[in-house]
Formats: C-alpha cells, structure tokens, sequence
C-alpha cells in the first residue's frame, strides 16, 4: 500500500498564508485561556478533593443539594468522566478519607438505595502545590533549553531556532486549545502533574518530526548543492512526506483511541497529546522550516546590506 | 552471500529468553494469588496452599512488576519534619519564656506563605526580637556533651536534628506499618527533610494517620531471660495442649484435617526451627518420640508443644561460651540466662497466643516480650528471615526523656564504632544508681515496643555520659543513634499530602488503560502490516518484543507501572512504529531507484539512523528532566518512556537489523515491503 508517490507539493510557497493561521490560533489560544482560566487541579492549588460514584446517575443540581447540607457545603462539584462521577472539591484540608467517608454518609442517608463508592480522596497542603507548580515550569523550561541546545549541536543555529520555535508554538496551541475545550465541556481536563507529563509529550513529537525533516535537509545538501533553500526544503519535507503522514496518523489513532476510551483519568492527558500530534505535524513544515528560511533570508540580507555600504 | 554469525542469531534470542525470564515471576505470582482468592472460603485447603506454596509466592512478589497505587488502590502521603514544633522541642523547657514564645509565632505565621527554609526564618526573627532583649541562642538551647559551643555549632546541630528527625520518623513508621501489616509498603526518603509512603490497598485513612502521629515511647528495660519465663513458655505449651484434647475428644471422628485448620496454633510449615530444636530431643527424659521417623516426631514435637515450637530457645552455657539448643520435652530447665530467636513467618501466631488473657496470666504482668527491630544479621536478605526476642522486666528501668543528647562515633582507640549517650542531671542520677545495681547484666533499649540493643552494662555509669559498643557497624552505631535521640526529641512529622485511591478506581483505571492500550496496539499492528507487508510483520514482532523488554525492565529494576507509565507505553509504540516506518520508507526510496532489496534495507536503515538517533534523543532529554524535576506519577511515566526509548532503539535497530540479516544470509530474494507492483516496473 501507498499513500503518495513522489509527491512535488510546493509547501513553503505558502508559508505567508499560514503564518496567520499560527498567529491567529496562538492568539485565540491566549485569548481563550485569558478568558476562561486555567482549571488547575489541585496538585497545583493545593486543597481537598474527592471522587465519588454513584451506582446510578444523578444531576448534578441534586448531589449539589446533598453537599450543601454537610459541614462542606461551600465545595466545587463537577461531573468526573461520567455522569454518574462526580469530583467535590472541599475547603476542608484534614483527612481525606474521613471527609470522603462522610460525604458518603450523607449520599446514602438521602438515597438509601444507591451505592457510593469512593474513588480517590486527595488532601495536598498548600506549599507542596505551589512547589509541583514550580518544579514543573522548570521542568519545562529546562527541556526546552536542552532541546535547543543538543539541535544545535547537531544542526546549525539557523535550525535549532526554528525548531525550538516551532516547539514553543506546539506546546502553547496544544495547552491552550486543550484548556479551552476543557473548559468548554468538551473533554475532561484538569490541569496537573499528569498534563505536564502531556506537554512535554507534545515536546517530543514535536521535535521529533521537525528532526527527521531536518535531517533530510542535512542530507540533501550534501548531493544536490546549489539549489535554492526553498527548493531544497520542500523536496525535503516531500520526500519525507509518507513517513510524516504514517507516523503522524498512527500516533493519531492511538491517541484517539486513548481520548475516547482512555477514563476519566487518561482523558485529558491523551488529548492534548492528539493537538499536540496534529499540530506538531503541522509546525514542522511551515514554523520550523519557515522560520529557519526566514532567519537565513534575513542574515542574508543583513549581509547585503553591509556588503553594499561597504562599496 | 555474507556470512551470518553465531551472535546474529543469539542477538535475536537473547532478548526473548530474557524477556521471559524476568517477566515469568510476575505471571506466576499473578497465577497463584489467583488460585488462592479461589480457596479464600476454605481454611483447610488455605492452610494446605500456604504450606506447599507460601514461600514460592513471597519470593515471587519480590520479583514480580509492581503496579502502582493509582492501579492497585491505597494511601499516598508525604510527610515533613515540623521545623516548628521541633525547635520548640529542642529547646530547653525550663528556659522557654515570652520572648522565644514571640519568635515562634512570627516563625510559624511566615513559614505558612514562605519558601525560606524554616530555620533561616527563625534565625531572622531570633535576631530582630530576641538578641535585642539580651538573649542568645544558649539561653534556650543546651547540648549536653560540648562545653564550649559556638552558636554555629549549636545552629549546626539543630541541623542535624531535623536531619536526623526525618531518620527517626523513618524507623518508627517503618516499624509500625511492618505491625499494622501492609503488603509492601514503600518508605522513602525524599529531599532533606520528607518522607513518601506508599500503602498498596490500605484505605482506613483515620487508622493510618493515629498510626503516624502517635508520638513512639523510648525505654530501658532489664533483660530477664530466665529460667521461669521458660517454665512459664512450656506451661503454656501445657494450656494450648489441653485444650485441643479437649476439642478432639469434643468432636471425635472429624478428620484430622479440619482439627488443624480450627486450631489458632497452626504449625504448618515449620520445618525450619524446630529441625533445630529436634536435634536436642536427646535429653534427661527418655525421648518419647523413640521408634518415630524423623518426620512423624518433627510432626508429634509440633503437636505437643504448641507455643514453644513456634520458636527456638537456646540456653546460654557460660563456661563454654556455647548456646545450646533447648527443648521443651524435658521436665526441669538448667537455672542461668537463655536466648530465644524466632522466625518472621511464626510471629504473627506468636503474637497472638501472647495476647490471649490465659496465656498472659501465665506469662504473668511482671514480664514483658518484645521482638527484636532487625532481624539477625545473616538471614537479612533471605526471605526465612529470623528475629531474634527478648523477656523484660515490664517495668522499665527509666524512659528516653532524660537523654539529652546521642551520637554515634569511632572508638579512638579500637576504631570501632560506638555511641555516645548523654543524659540530665536526674536521669544521670538514677542511671548510676540503675547500672550499679546491674553490673553484668543487660539492659534492652526499646522504642515502641521493639528492642534496638540489648547491652550489658560493664561498670556503674556516674556522670550521665555512656558508651555503648559492640555494635557491628557504623550504621548499626546511627540507627542507635537515632533511636535514642527518640527520647530527647520526639520527631515531630505533619502530613502535607496525602491521595488516597479507592480500589475501584484502580481496577477501572487498569481496565480502561488496559483496553485501550491494546486497541491502539490493535490498530498499529493492523496498519502495519496493511501497508508494509511482511515487513510490517517484522515490525509488529519487534514491537511485541519491544514491550515485553520495557515490562521486563521495570519489573527487574523495581519499578512500578502506574496509569502515566501506560501512556508512557503507548507512547513507546508510537515510537518504535515511527522508527520502522522511516527505515522502511527509505529502502523503498532506493527500490524505485532500482537497487536490490538487500541494497536497499541495508541503505534504509543506514540513512535512517541519525533521524531515529536524533528523534529519539532529544525525546530521551524531555524524559531524563522529567525524571528529575517531576513528581510520583510523572516520574512513572519517565522511567518507562526513557526504557521504552532505549528498548526500541535496540529492537528495532539492532534486533529488526538481524531478522532482516538473516532472511537475506538464507536467500531469500524479495522481502515485500508493500510498495506496490509499478514500482519494480520503472
């Protein structure tokens, strides 16, 4: 089976379309999360939560009503991956299990003929969320700078530049969308250690295909010296092409799968692996190699310029 | 044709073998707990299990893959040493007045936003309010044994002591959770100054919490190991005997089977001690177990001596330096001092036979029994491990608060490590009077109820200031070190995080990562092998291989799988299909170019290396700083991406590479790749 056969689409020669498109998916991403907020768990806020279930389902007017007869009234309640789950975040920060065996209690007192069982019972003090919070911006951050750091050795600066951009483009489209479909309702997400572990994921997919794209760069200009870089790239990204779309869509796949059927859990963390893998695909091609092209042309220039002063 | 050598082959097999090998534990556990959750209801058929497979199961259970707590269900806390309440501690209670009262509370209300270490914090304060109202740091804190301190050292040794309060609190919660009877539980050191406790299955969080913060008593109690504990032990032997004639003849005609089930005192699987114990039955009695094999009087010794065959008993012979093996057949027992050792798997029953109100009223208030903290030595690592009890007078002799201070050092002269002990004014006092009524005899140091050491106390000790020596090593000499410091300091630890997973969620959570895992395996190998052919196939087996090795590691080094070690899995069959797919897109790149195949594989996965290296590098960089600077999960998640990438560096490059090899060595003249027909044609 095959999907292309030496394909000759002129990729980069719309690069100046598509730079809009990434300015305007950053900025609605920005935007959106500006607006909405960041749903932090609590491994980054600190505080109690509780996971119950409920062996029938029930509205979620109806278990609001059975918390705010307890001592935690004033809590948060959301659905968790089911209708019959549901997450109570209390303000209660002592015992997770007694506060989870209580909430219990009152369900089974208002509804003698449903089971509740309890799912996960977190206390995390206050302190310790603000250092995960800390630990995983530098997590981050670090990466990045490693990343940046091991492609430039192996490639020129040029290169690394853009891919660690087209890296940092990658991980805010895929954070920030993911966190507005979040909070949209569309999928379950949370923001915590989990969704950390997620983005730097996207990290590795990302740099991942602008790599074997930029490879393919280093080699072709060792045999076909002189052409134009526009040129040399999109044969490049051509002749790498079946494997971007086969890699691409059979992590696709497996990531569909794990968002659809992955549990309340798993959810969020594959979701924005699957933004992450379709965006990535994406920013190789036309963030990384664009902007590697646009950093070279302006060197370049730069050097005319001073060429043409100095005469 | 090239010449394919012997290790092509064993590269390819070797990895299979090993696979297997490190994995087969985890799935014989797997079976066997299986089988034994079928007998649950039945005692008889449980004892019997127990017996033929009880120890196999516990060595397997230390070779197997561990799940984690968000798969299996059970309690997640973090623990930190409470700087506050320990400088309050360390403090000399006499001396605390309003102004150290002011600065604590400063302390404590900035320590709650702040991430300034909390001693830096209190130093400021200390200097702001107390310095100028005259006071300095000796005019609260006191370390016994140094005359002339700086108030470097003394801030060096509060150091120290919120050291040495994370090691304190280790043992002691270690101790208790082995009592409270968690199947591997997991302690671990965190940083400086924190402990993570891992309970697999535990969800009685209230039990738990009174469990770790329940301050640990420290005491010194006299040895009294003598002959009229053991007459009182074979009286017991007595009591349990009668009374299981009396249920024999109660119920006459039951198979023997159910007798022994019934009995508390089960004595199956015993061997081991009382073959010690066997080799002595030639004593002052006749032996009535003449005319027995050696199996039936093991099995008979068992049955009339209840109690006392759970463990062993040695009597010390002085004159010979000898312990010699003691059994309870014989009628009078030599007066002088005994030794008693029993093995970890009896305790349990031991323990229970000793609570019961006959039993300790035979045993009577006067005594008290108290198991050993470590096992002896040599059988540590072993999985028959044996401990080693002791008989105490129940009143002890004196608690841990007058300690003031314990160090564990070097001997100068000998070089062998010792511990320094330094106790107040009172308790030096009455330690005097206490070691110089007890010249020669041993005093056992327990804390929370099990002894650290049981010295003999060599002369009469004035002053307050001890040396204990004979300990093995030096980390003997720093377990006692902070074990007596448990007496000056009670190690003051709060809870500052704390999950605790519902066994439902595990098992939904195992379910559900489970099914999709293998759907999206499912959807993989199909593409695969749709759009690359036999070579796809080639491809599925390596990632087939690929992910048992991954497993195989984690369950080798220890680690645990967790719910983001699944996606850390599935991330690493997205990479190892990723690698194929780009060496085989490249061999078919130089089929069109007309090259033959072996041309081409050899090419394809020539040039592929160094965008497979690179990828997979850099993605092994997000991973290693994951590792470091994430947390628990995340940290899971990490460990099996990191392995994932190195096993799929080495199936698909090294071991893919030799399946290939081979097929080409063998003649084989097409490997279909997939491309279709055309392309052979141009």
């Amino acid at each position: 089976m095959e999907f292309f056969r030496n394909p000759k689409i002129d990729f980069l020669g719309k690069r100046h379309f598509f730079k809009y498109v990434s300015f305007v998916l950053i900025a609605v991403g920005i935007l959106g999360v500006a607006i909405l907020g960041i749903p932090f768990g609590i491994d980054f806020t600190g505080g109690t939560e509780i996971a119950l279930r409920l062996s029938k389902p029930l509205d979620i007017a109806q278990v609001r009503a059975v918390v705010a007869q307890t001592e935690f009234a004033r809590s948060e309640i959301k659905t968790y991956g089911a209708p019959n789950q549901f997450l109570i975040r209390v303000q209660q920060t002592k015992g997770a299990g007694e506060i989870a065996a209580k909430l219990k209690e009152a369900f089974q007192k208002q509804f003698p003929d449903l089971t509740v069982t309890v799912l996960k019972a977190d206390v995390i003090g206050p302190k310790v969320g603000k250092e995960l919070r800390t630990d995983a911006l530098i997590a981050l951050i670090l990466a990045v700078l490693a990343i940046l750091l091991y492609v430039s050795l192996r490639f020129e600066f040029a290169f690394a530049l853009g891919a660690v951009l087209a890296l940092v483009h990658d991980v805010i489209i895929a954070f920030t969308w993911a966190v507005i479909a979040g909070q949209l309702g569309l999928v379950s997400l949370e923001v915590n250690q989990s969704t950390i572990a997620a983005v730097l994921t996207v990290l590795g997919f990302s740099i991942n295909d602008t790599v074997v794209i930029f490879d393919r760069i280093r080699e072709n200009r060792e045999i076909h010296r002189g052409i134009p870089l526009v040129e040399l790239m999109n044969m490049s990204i051509n002749q790498t092409l079946s494997r971007t779309v086969n890699t691409s869509l059979t992590t696709f796949l497996v990531l569909l799968v794990l968002t659809l059927f992955g549990g309340a859990v798993l959810q969020g963390f594959a979701f924005i692996m699957l933004l992450g893998i379709v965006i990535g695909t994406y920013s190789s091609i036309y963030v990384a190699s664009a902007l590697t092209i646009w950093y070279i042309e302006r060197r370049k220039g730069q050097k005319k310029v001073v060429a043409a002063t100095a005469t | 044709m090239r010449k394919i050598g012997f290790g092509t082959y064993v590269v390819i097999i070797f990895p299979i073998i090993a696979a297997i090998w490190l994995l087969y534990p985890t799935y014989r556990a797997w079976e066997l707990e299986k089988e034994k959750e079928q007998l649950a209801q039945d005692s008889a058929a449980l004892a019997q299990f127990e017996k033929e497979y009880g120890e196999t199961l516990r060595e397997l259970k230390l070779r197997r893959l561990k799940l984690g707590l968000d798969l299996r269900g059970g309690m997640y806390i973090t623990l930190e040493v409470d700087v506050i309440r320990l400088l309050e501690e360390s403090a000399q209670r006499d001396a605390i007045d309003e102004v150290f009262q002011e600065v604590m509370n400063k302390t404590r209300q900035e320590a709650e936003q702040s991430d300034e270490a909390v001693l830096d914090i209190f130093l400021r304060y200390f200097d702001q309010i107390a310095r100028p109202k005259g006071r300095t740091l000796f005019s609260y804190f006191e370390f016994g044994d140094v005359r002339d301190l700086t108030e470097e050292d003394i801030i060096d040794r509060l150091e120290q002591n919120i050291e040495d309060a994370v090691d304190q609190a280790m043992e002691i919660i270690r101790q208790r959770i082995d009592k409270y009877g968690v199947s591997e539980p997991s302690i671990q050191k965190q940083g400086g100054r924190r402990i993570v406790l891992e309970l697999p299955g535990v969800t009685n969080e209230k039990e738990v919490r009174q469990l770790l913060q329940t301050t640990a008593r420290l005491e010194f109690h006299l040895l009294r190991q003598n002959v009229e504990i053991v007459q009182a032990f074979a009286q017991v032997d007595e009591l349990l005997r009668q009374e299981q004639r009396a249920k024999e003849s109660a119920d006459t005609g039951s198979p023997r089977a159910t007798v022994t089930a019934q009995n508390p005192i089960d004595t199956t699987g015993q061997q081991a001690d009382t073959a010690k114990a066997d080799t002595t039955v030639q004593s002052d009695t006749t032996n009535p177990y003449a005319g027995l094999s050696d199996e039936e009087a093991r099995e008979a010794y068992r049955r009339d001596h209840p109690f006392t065959s759970l463990f062993v008993t040695y009597y010390i012979d002085r004159e010979n330096n000898q312990y010699v093996p003691i059994d309870y057949v014989r009628k009078n027992f030599p007066e002088g001092e005994y030794y008693f050792e029993i093995l970890e798997s009896n305790i349990p029953q031991f323990e229970a036979i000793l609570q019961r109100p006959d039993v300790m009223r035979i045993i009577g208030t006067d005594y008290m029994i108290a198991l050993a903290a470590k096992p002896r030595a040599e059988t540590e690592g072993s999985p028959q491990r044996v401990y080693p009890f002791y008989v105490l007078k129940a009143e002890p002799e004196l608690t841990g608060e007058v300690i003031v201070d314990a160090r564990a050092t070097f001997d100068p002269t000998t070089n062998s490590p010792i511990v320094l002990m330094t106790m107040n004014a009172d308790g030096a006092e009455r330690w005097a009077r206490i070691t110089g009524a007890n010249v020669g005899k041993r005093i056992a140091i327990v804390l929370d109820g099990r002894v650290y050491s049981a010295p003999v106390v060599q002369t009469r000790i004035t002053g307050g200031r001890s040396q204990i020596t004979g300990l093995a090593s030096i980390q003997e000499a720093r377990l006692l070190e902070i074990v007596l410091k448990a007496g000056a300091l009670k190690a003051p630890v709060k809870i500052i995080e704390e999950r605790v997973v519902g066994p439902s969620l595990g098992e939904d959570s195992i379910q559900r990562g489970l099914t999709a895992s293998l759907l999206a395996l499912a959807i993989v190998v199909v593409f695969m092998v749709v759009y690359y052919a036999f070579a796809g196939v080639i491809a599925d087996l390596m990632l087939f291989l690929n992910l048992l090795l991954v497993l195989a590691m984690l369950a080798a080094f220890g680690g645990t799988l967790t719910l983001p070690g699944i996606a850390g899995l599935i991330l690493t069959i997205g990479m190892a299909v990723d690698a194929n797919i780009l060496i085989y897109e490249r061999a078919r790149e130089e089929l069109y170019k007309g090259r033959t195949i072996r041309a081409a594989i050899d090419e394809g996965f020539r040039k592929a290396l160094s965008a497979i290296l690179d990828s997979n590098i850099t993605t092994f960089i997000s991973g290693l700083i994951l590792f470091y600077f994430g947390s628990g999960p995340i940290q899971g998640f990490a460990v099996t991406l990191m392995i994932g990438i190195v096993m799929t560096l080495f199936t698909v490059l090294v071991v893919g590479r030799s399946i290939f090899q081979i097929l080409l060595a063998r003649g084989v003249q097409t490997i279909n790749l997939g491309q279709p027909k055309i392309a052979a044609a141009k």
